[in-house]
């Protein structure tokens, strides 16, 4: 296997836009070849949950190439439900690593604020086992059933989840990309409305637009991908033994640390998948990060702070910086880039060892990838 | 009465499943059709406040681990007051699943109804059997 690096990192900014989806995925693109100084990549790797519901599009990995101007460089789209774009940064680092292409462009993407609400939840929900979506399980649902199972477990309570979002917050008004710019304080996240009790508005990411892309390339350049690995389990929630560990997570980080050499406590800095703030504590002890039940303590001691033990989404996360879907697997790996390449301004952490984590669907499809310093 | 469920298990793994599949989720083996009883405890439950289209708020929705060992995903008409662990039985109403939840009061009115008068047991079974014609002409109907 040949050794895998990011040569040129970059995104949109994450919110509402009124541009279209294939002017945000080039945007993106062009940024990253920019930074890595290429003209025109071998390869395009499209990530996209539902271009054809969300923005009426299909063909979609030949429409995105064609509309960026390589129209004669070979294109595929990759799905993974909402960690797609994790999931082509998997297709485009086996290419590399597999010696088949030496230059590859890697462009995640989702256009969704021009839709109502319900549609895009009905859309999104469109992830979830059949059976549970007929009893109405949408995914603020099937994550408000993990959230009251997490609250039945010692060490952790509304104020440790509601934390999370505190944090996350005051992180992404630092970081000029992210959909939020607002600090918000512990009461009015646990005063926010009810969605699916126990969980409140302020712990659940919002609606956006958005698209990020990375050149990986075989040549070196300034970041290594250390590990990369994929975690899957049952599409219906209901077959799971647990309701407070992801079997996917789990399973992704074992195979990224088993390709990487070495274990969690390498790891200086993260950006995991809180599209529910609860999703962040379960993920930090899956991964091994903290010792399990510490999560809570963890984030309520400032641990995962930006000026923290272990800084957790300097970036301010899918709940403040925003989820575009297919967008987002790939944008956590552009923040990571930046990390470590020093131009993270303004929300610059310390650190050679970077990890990120994608949840697909309702943890049916997770993928953890770990990036390096070269 | 106790609802019967219709799930299925794996032949190699034991995995209890309901609704009944075709396959084992975790193994490439056909599943055995079984029915379990349609009691179980409650694993976990939310309330939803925007409920998809076609649902009325607030929709209340829980997993239910059943005796059979499936665990079940049903409606309920109240979580106030209930616990993760609470003892619940199933019951269909239209073809759609609800948990009701066993309260102090409702497991009082059980123990009352099977420790009471040989007459009101007389009323009782007499209520049962009334359903069941109901419910069965109900069913030759559709």
């Amino acid at each position: 296997m040949h050794d895998v690096f990011i040569a040129g990192a970059g995104m949109t900014r994450i919110g509402r836009r009124s541009e279209r989806l294939q002017d945000l995925m080039a945007e993106a693109s062009h940024a990253a070849l920019a930074m890595a100084g290429i003209d025109a990549p071998e390869l395009i790797v499209v990530a996209s949950m539902n271009p054809e519901e969300f923005v009426g599009d299909g063909n979609f990995a030949s429409s995105v190439a064609t509309h960026m101007g390589f129209a004669e460089v070979p294109a595929f789209r990759v799905e993974t439900a909402t960690s797609s774009g994790a999931a082509a940064f998997y297709a485009g680092f086996a290419q590399v690593a597999g010696g088949l292409h030496r230059r590859v462009l890697v462009v995640g993407g989702e256009k969704m604020t021009h839709l109502p609400t319900p549609r895009v939840s009905e859309l999104i929900g469109r992830s979830i086992d059949p059976y549970e979506r007929s009893y109405g399980a949408t995914m603020p649902a099937l994550a408000g059933l993990v959230t009251r199972a997490l609250l039945g477990r010692h060490g952790v309570g509304l104020r440790e989840i509601s934390q999370v979002s505190v944090k996350n917050h005051a992180h992404a008004l630092r970081n000029p990309y992210a959909h939020f710019q607002q600090a918000v304080t512990l009461e009015e996240v646990t005063e926010s409305r009810i969605v699916a009790d126990p969980l409140r508005l302020l712990h659940c990411c919002p609606i956006s637009d958005g698209a990020a892309a990375v050149v990986v390339t075989a040549e070196r350049a300034e970041v290594r991908v250390a590990g990369i690995g994929q975690g899957t389990d049952t599409l219906a929630v209901r077959h799971r033994g647990s309701l407070t560990s992801f079997l996917a997570t789990r399973a992704a980080a074992h195979a990224a640390f088993a390709m990487a050499g070495f274990g969690p406590e390498r790891i200086h800095f993260v950006e995991l998948h809180d599209a529910f703030a609860p999703f962040e504590l379960i993920a930090l002890e899956d991964i091994g990060l903290v010792e399990p039940g510490k999560a809570g303590r963890a984030t309520l001691d400032g641990d995962t702070a930006l000026d923290g033990r272990l800084p957790v989404n300097p970036s301010g996360g899918l709940k403040a910086r925003g989820h575009p879907l297919a967008a987002t697997g790939v944008a956590q790996i552009v923040e990571c880039v930046w990390q470590l390449t020093g131009r993270a301004e303004g929300r610059q952490v310390e650190g050679r060892v970077a990890l990120t984590h994608s949840i697909g669907g309702l943890a049916t499809n997770n993928w953890v990838t770990i990036l390096e310093a070269s | 009465m106790i609802e019967t469920i219709h799930a299925s298990r794996c032949p190699r793994c034991e995995t209890v499943v309901a609704p009944p599949a075709a396959y084992c989720p975790r193994h490439p083996v056909a599943m055995a059709p079984i029915s379990v009883p349609g009691v179980g405890e409650i694993v976990t439950f939310t309330t939803l406040h925007s409920p998809p289209v076609g649902f009325r708020s607030p929709l209340h929705i829980a997993i239910v681990e059943l005796e059979g060992g499936a665990r079940f995903v049903c409606h309920g008409a109240e979580t106030r007051g209930l616990k993760i662990g609470a003892r619940v039985a199933i019951e269909a109403v239209d073809r759609v699943y609800y948990f009701s939840y066993l309260g102090a009061l409702d497991r009082a009115r059980l123990f009352w109804r099977r420790a009471g008068h040989a007459g009101e047991r007389v009323n009782a079974i007499a209520r049962s059997v009334a359903k069941r014609v109901w419910k069965g002409r109900e069913r030759a109907e559709r």
